[in-house]
């Protein structure tokens, strides 16, 4: 066991964990965050997407040893801020969520994205989302959707 | 913010799906539930002559045939599966025994140490003898025969396909006094609890089954959760603790149901250019038991010939056993085998005959008044011909397949044409399910729906709340509608066979309608409405002769293709389809339950491949099982055109697997014209394509 | 009970290694997947392991001699963003696995895991790459293609650490890239292929075609670069047929459960002939 400090969902945090845990595991099992998915445990499908110092990570893959000093940002921690309403509101106008499975993976992917391309094509939205699977809607009104956000937050001049 | 659908509802449970807060099984909070570890059989097919469970700690139980209460089996339609295999396995991975315990890491090393003894025997994998026989006949196939100037025949096959949902399996089972309380990622709550009921041969008041958050089904959780659960209720009784399992992807993908691969020929009799008769036979590959394989087949024989008439018919069925995992319910339930098959048939042997494949498929499309393959009526009003307009001006259809069929064009552009029988075959709808809709206004005039139907992602949930407000006109936060709690809702039926809306909706319609009629305010007011369906469906299942089903949905669907002979890969282009459900209560609902079957139907028609090697699944991980990603997608246009179905609620049918089941022949059609060659195989992966085109005739 | 290291810099790392025979994990992407049991468990490591994905001093990419230097935790995310980079290697990482995990993984980390399917080490064998290593014996140098010898098999002492990939610049007329999956994305790769040529006053003076997932290692093969080396344009397409077939011998792919080997074969053929075939 170690003594690991990073950052989660804004909240500094002193874990007394095993390294080789998964980042997955810390947040679901260790802190009860369920927001984050585990679809695969093989880090092939998204569900378990993350935000680490603003970048993508799949956090079944991701050893808690890895994100040592940084920030980890889960769905759990996004969803109260006007980014997040932004994209949510897209997604509900377009469908983008059925099972709601994917969602908060799509939506972690979504939101780097949109950090680093605030006004993406549809071929780099496809290709920011191509980890993230899912098995309802086709990706059409999650592509769709990610579009619409695009373009609102660039109306409203929303800074991502 | 702009509006994509202005008449479409904001689903019920969309705002905690988005925020992550929905709550699927493994997110339930429970402390002391205990973990399962699965002991599953090593071998295909023998007899089990010794098991050995090392001494096992103090609150760790192991859990096998030998602690069934009242009876070890469960009932799939046909009641052959059993809860514990006992004495003897019939697949690589049949569930032995399980062992439970508090500590997750433990409980596997406690399960590695079992060793189970075996006497293999030699297990059959081939097609050898029938378990289940259907036959029906129609019209006159000898005169058809006789009377030929051109036959045709050729043989198709589908492969398997599993159902990847995002959530697998999932498990959690606790006591509360003297009650079983479950909650699970399944379709059919009542399935569940009855399955529960029968093994231990408990009182029904006695189980109580709930339905959480469900991360995606298409038919793989409709049967399978009904196993699991009679599993877990033969250990909590004796571990009298809460136990939950959540299946890791891998033994998901080798462990669960899948889709029944199926062979079928047919031999067209042609005469004057025109199909006058057929002999079609279908083989489908039940795996190690029979379960709802039957039911599977009855549907895949009523669409033997698809959305087409044909005079005269000669239709034989079989289930052939073999020792693998067994197959069962996914999305289109036999229909997407016999409408691949016969939409790829039909447009060879236009090819044959040298007639434009578009007029010889218009020239034998079914008509209102028509008699079905199976001796019964099309009732309603069919709008084919306006489906397959649309679907042609959206897609640019005429123009691109003469363009692509120029010798040098490396493009593809393939039509389907299908229906989809919606709800329970023949008069299963009264006699077996027999629903019942309960609608409860309180005395504070809320109003409450009680349906057994559960929302995995097509919307029901918010789909059927609507036609209850729409129906009362009052305002949409007026009407709650639970998901589904059997201490609570009586038995609507399973969330299964495109039949929610058509059946479940109208039931809502009805119940609606009988409040409003006895409306007192402040009144608590409740109604039950059971099912009756139109009187003139008439069904023989013996016979296979009648009406199968109260009603039909339509639709079309264009694929474009764009292929690279260096890598004999192809790309879907284009997407496009035109569908008759009746009336869409929603429409945002319905168009993502387009884009949902068409992206699962082009992973069936060309890029999910799973084969059997020495009794196992060869595809182990989501890496190797392949579905479609962002980027093998275009987007994919529908149009939705009304047709009132008289027993619908506001005139709608089903919607959920009608978007499957033409897409396969769609996107091979067009595969066909990029690579001119024959394709009678799915999935039309690269390995196929190849094999066609250095080695297959133009 | 298996130690976990965490060093804060590269010689506490050297030290432990010195040490101990660790399991050595940088992004993770390879070694928790293979150690993965179930959800909720530890990875299942038999022997330590040592983390080094947050040693900022090997986070580097740089320019000296005439050669790039990337050192062993810098993430493809990075790689594919420098301007540095050959394009080749640019092209490659773009299509490995997903963005998270191009966010998470490191080049270097491909190269440890040696694997027949490892997309990155086809563009370092074309580009001549070594690989740098450091133990708390000292600094050496070798090959990527000689440094890999087989499936997952390494000449790496348990007291080494793969620090950097050393590439060469090099001024090649066109260089190519080929990866044939299963889908567009998120993919283990069927075959790949890279192709690189220069032409000087009309004269191929360097031809390499190398291909990966065909074989335990990739294939690469000098004596076959200098067999055809110094032809006209004209020349060698007239030797098309002949080259195709020198290097059909040592393209002995596997059928396994994503492919065939027939596939593997046509297609690494198909897509060399057309490489060479588009050469002018």
């Amino acid at each position: 066991m170690e003594k690991i400090k990073l950052v989660i969902n804004h909240q500094p945090m002193e874990l007394e964990v095993d390294p080789s845990e998964r980042l997955l595991d810390v947040l679901r099992k260790e802190l009860l965050i369920t927001g984050t998915k585990e679809g695969c445990g093989e880090g092939s499908c998204g569900a378990c997407t993350v935000l680490v110092d603003g970048v993508s990570y799949a956090s079944c893959l991701t050893p808690i040893a890895n994100v040592i000093g940084k920030e980890v940002l889960t769905i759990d921690g996004f969803n109260q801020t006007e980014q997040y309403r932004l994209i949510a509101d897209a997604f509900s106008e377009l469908g983008a969520s059925q099972c709601g499975f994917c969602t908060p993976g799509m939506i972690m992917s979504t939101y780097a994205l949109l950090l680093k391309n605030p006004h993406p094509t549809e071929e780099e939205v496809r290709l920011a989302l191509s980890g993230n699977l899912c098995r309802c809607t086709g990706y059409n009104a999650i592509i769709k959707a990610v579009l619409l956000a695009a373009e609102e937050g660039k109306e409203r001049g929303i800074k991502w | 913010m702009k509006k994509f659908f202005p008449n479409s509802t904001n689903k019920i449970d969309n705002e905690e799906k988005m925020a992550g807060q929905a709550l699927f099984t493994d997110d339930l909070v429970c402390k002391d539930a205990q973990f399962v570890a699965f002991v599953r059989s090593t071998i295909s097919k023998g007899k089990i002559l010794k098991i050995e469970v090392p001494t096992l700690p103090d609150g760790y139980f192991f859990i096998s045939a030998k602690d069934i209460v009242k009876e070890n089996v469960v009932n799939i339609i046909v009641s052959d599966w059993p809860v514990f295999a006992d004495g003897v396995v019939n697949y690589y991975g049949e569930t032995i025994a399980l062992v439970v315990g508090p500590d997750k890491e433990l409980t596997i090393d406690l399960a590695k140490k079992i060793v189970i003894t075996y006497e293999e025997e030699t297990p059959n994998f081939a097609f050898v003898e029938s378990s289940v026989h259907k036959h029906f006949a129609k019209g006159d196939l000898k005169k058809a025969q006789e009377e030929a100037d051109f036959t045709y025949t050729e043989t198709f096959h589908t492969g398997l396909q599993e159902h990847v949902y995002l959530e697998t399996q999932a498990m959690l089972m606790w006591m509360e006094g003297d009650k079983i309380t479950v909650k699970a990622s399944m379709q059919c709550p009542f399935y569940v609890k009855n399955a529960i009921v029968r093994t231990l041969g408990c009182h029904p008041d006695n189980v109580r089954v709930i339905q959480p958050a469900v991360g995606g089904a298409f038919g793989g959780k409709e049967h399978y959760p009904s196993i699991l659960a009679a599993q877990l209720a033969t250990a909590i009784v004796k571990v009298k603790k809460p136990i939950r399992f959540v299946f890791d992807r891998m033994e998901d993908i080798a462990y669960t149901t899948k889709r029944h691969p199926s062979e079928t020929t047919y031999t067209a009799y042609v005469k004057n250019q025109h199909i006058t008769g057929v002999k079609a036979t279908v083989k489908l590959n039940g795996g190690a038991y029979i379960g709802c394989s039957g039911v599977v087949l009855s549907r895949a024989l009523i669409a033997v010939v698809d959305c087409y008439t044909i005079s005269s018919l000669d239709v034989t069925g079989d289930v052939y056993l073999t020792n693998n995992v067994p197959t069962a319910a996914f999305r289109g339930f036999g229909s997407p085998q016999t409408i691949f098959a016969f939409e790829m048939f039909i447009n060879h042997v236009a090819q044959a005959i040298h007639v434009d494949p578009l007029k010889f498929c218009l020239a034998h499309l079914a008509k209102k008044g028509d008699i079905t393959a199976v001796n019964g009526k099309f009732h309603d009003d069919i709008i084919m011909p306006q489906l397959i307009e649309k679907a042609m001006q959206m897609s640019d259809y005429k123009r691109k397949i003469k363009e692509y069929s120029q010798p040098h064009s490396n493009r593809g552009i393939g039509m389907s044409w299908f229906l989809h029988g919606c709800g329970f075959t023949g008069s299963g709808e009264s006699t077996i399910i027999n629903a019942h809709v309960k609608l409860v206004k309180e005395e504070d005039d809320t109003i409450h729906l009680y349906t057994s139907q559960v929302d995995f992602g097509q919307g029901n949930r918010t789909t059927l709340k609507k036609i209850v407000s729409n129906t009362l006109n009052c305002p949409e936060e007026q009407v709650f509608h639970e998901p589904p709690d059997t201490d609570h809702t009586l038995n609507t039926g399973p969330t299964a066979a495109s039949r929610t809306i058509i059946i479940v909706g109208y039931l809502c319609e009805k119940a609606a309608q009988h409040l409003k009629e006895q409306w007192v305010s402040g009144k608590r007011i409740e109604i039950i409405e059971p099912y009756v369906g139109p009187s003139y469906i008439h069904w023989d299942e013996a016979s296979m002769q009648g009406d199968a089903y109260p009603g039909y949905a339509w639709g079309v669907n264009v694929v474009e293709v764009s292929y690279d002979p260096l890598t004999y890969q192809t790309h879907v282009e284009g997407l496009w389809s035109a569908y008759d459900v009746g009336h869409a209560i929603d429409e945002r609902i319905v168009v993502g339950q387009s884009d949902g079957g068409v992206a699962q139907g082009i992973g069936y028609g060309m890029l999910e491949c799973m084969d059997i090697k020495d009794g196992k699944f060869y595809q182990k991980t989501i890496s190797d099982y392949i579905i479609p990603t962002s980027m093998d997608l275009p987007y994919m246009e529908t149009a939705l055109i009304d047709n009132p179905f008289a027993y619908g609620a506001s005139g709608a049918k089903g919607a959920g697997e009608l978007t499957f089941v033409g897409v396969a022949p769609a996107v091979c059609l067009a595969i066909e014209q990029a690579i001119k060659r024959k394709i009678n195989k799915i999935p039309a992966n690269p390995e196929y394509i190849m094999e066609l085109v250095e080695n297959g005739k133009d | 009970m298996v130690n976990k290291f965490i060093p804060q810099s590269l010689k506490e790392a050297l030290l432990i290694l010195s040490q101990h025979d660790c399991y050595i994990m940088a992004g993770g992407t390879d070694l928790m997947v293979m150690k993965h049991r179930s959800s909720g468990l530890l990875p299942n490591f038999d022997k330590d392991v040592i983390y080094i994905a947050n040693l900022e001093e090997l986070n580097y990419i740089k320019k000296e001699d005439n050669k790039i230097i990337i050192g062993a935790t810098t993430k493809y995310i990075d790689i594919m963003n420098c301007s540095l980079i050959p394009q080749i290697l640019k092209d490659i990482i773009i299509e490995i696995a997903s963005p998270s995990l191009r966010n998470m993984a490191t080049l270097v980390g491909n190269i440890g895991n040696a694997s027949p399917a490892g997309d990155s080490l086809v563009g370092l064998y074309l580009l001549d790459a070594e690989v740098e290593l450091t133990s708390m014996r000292g600094k050496r140098k070798m090959l990527v293609s000689e440094f890999i010898y087989g499936v997952r098999r390494i000449h790496r002492e348990p007291d080494e650490l793969i620090t950097a990939v050393i590439i060469p610049c090099h001024d090649f007329t066109l260089t190519k890239w080929k990866k044939v999956g299963s889908r567009k994305a998120e993919t283990i790769s069927k075959i790949t292929f890279a192709g690189a040529y220069t032409i000087k006053e009309g004269i191929i003076t360097d031809l390499r075609l190398v291909f990966g997932s065909v074989s335990i290692t990739v294939v690469r093969r000098l004596e076959l670069e200098i067999k055809y080396s110094g032809l006209s344009v004209t020349q060698l397409h007239d030797k098309i047929p002949e080259i195709l077939s020198d290097y059909g011998q040592f393209i002995t792919p596997i059928s396994d459960q994503r492919s065939t080997k027939d596939y593997r074969y046509k297609v690494a053929i198909n897509i060399a002939r057309d490489f060479l075939t588009h050469i002018e």
